[in-house]
């Protein structure tokens, strides 16, 4: 058979491969089973504040708004439904699946025992620095349903 | 919620702090790991349909991380090749001007591939040296049949 050859260019393709959330999930199981819990949330602390700095700054200029577009764009880029409910001090998303679990669940990926705190962490770190504070209301393992709550911290 | 599309930083992240914990032997653990434990699926293709499965793998992938990149199959000459014009996630991670991505980032690649292909019966070489403009390559070659890769002489001598 002749040889097959296959050329992209970027722009032939949309950037989205889910498969990563079943690369990060191996991530943390590893650093659980290695380190420990409190290594996960450590690890994803420090990603969070490095990588979403400019978020961060935004949340501090623009409020909460700025982390109701940003839940926005994740839930429409990821194809999950999310009910995103905002107020002057307050910022409600209630998740119904997780994206990300679900796309794990039906492909056989691991999902793994910490991965709430990709939520739970990420979401504390977010307001790190900033007037609000974050509150992880309910979560399912399974599905990864959940009701997360941002809120102005009292003065 | 992590979204896909920062993954990335997230795992750029990873390598640093298992780097902090444990040294480079802790990040080449978890290479090993994470090729043991996530990439089954491109094991399986290449099981099931030879060099083929390396086609199919990254058919797959390289067009869902939206790279740009060329991709040759010869299945007669045994060689499967990928030349990565411009790798998206080392990419995304020189344009980041806040956060400084792994040392040795594009290694990782090198450790999860060779470490499924080889034992599969393959030959894995991988081309690092523009990986700082984002540019590598892979090929993946056949292995040679093992009295040739032992020395064995191709042909009887007369005497």
């Amino acid at each position: 058979m002749a040889k097959e050859v296959m050329r992209r260019q970027a722009s032939d393709n949309e950037y989205l491969h889910k498969d990563f959330h079943g690369a990060l999930s191996t991530g943390i199981e590893y650093l659980d089973t290695h380190y420990g819990e409190q290594a996960v949330k450590d690890y994803l602390r420090e990603f969070a504040v490095t990588f979403y700095a400019p978020l961060i700054r935004e949340i501090s200029e623009r409020g909460l708004a700025a982390l109701s577009d940003h839940f926005w764009q994740v839930y429409e880029r990821e194809g999950g439904d999310a009910e995103i409910r905002l107020t002057e001090d307050e910022l409600l998303i209630n998740v119904p699946a997780c994206p990300a679990v679900m796309h794990m669940r039906k492909n056989g990926y691991h999902v793994a025992r910490r991965w709430v705190e990709t939520t739970r962490t990420v979401n504390e770190a977010l307001c790190e620095g900033t007037p609000f504070a974050a509150e992880l209301v309910e979560y399912d393992e399974q599905t990864g349903r959940s009701r997360q709550r941002f809120y102005r911290r009292a003065r | 919620m992590i979204p896909c599309t920062d993954f990335i930083p997230a795992y750029s992240q990873l390598f640093k702090s298992l780097e902090r914990l444990g040294g480079k032997a802790a990040v080449l653990d978890f290479w090993e790991y994470l090729s043991d434990n996530f990439l089954g699926n491109l094991k399986e293709l290449v099981e099931a349909h030879g060099l083929r499965g390396c086609w199919l793998y990254w058919s797959h992938t390289l067009n869902e991380e939206a790279a740009d990149f060329t991709m040759e199959l010869d299945e007669e000459a045994g060689e499967f090749r990928i030349v990565m014009h411009a790798c998206p996630s080392k990419g995304l991670l020189l344009n980041l001007e806040h956060v400084e991505p792994y040392r040795d980032y594009c290694e990782h690649c090198d450790v999860l591939y060779r470490r499924v292909l080889e034992p599969l019966g393959f030959e894995c070489t991988v081309d690092m040296s523009e990986c700082d403009r984002a540019q590598c390559s892979l090929t993946v070659r056949r292995r040679a049949p093992e009295a040739r890769t032992r020395g064995t002489p191709l042909l009887a001598t007369s005497d």
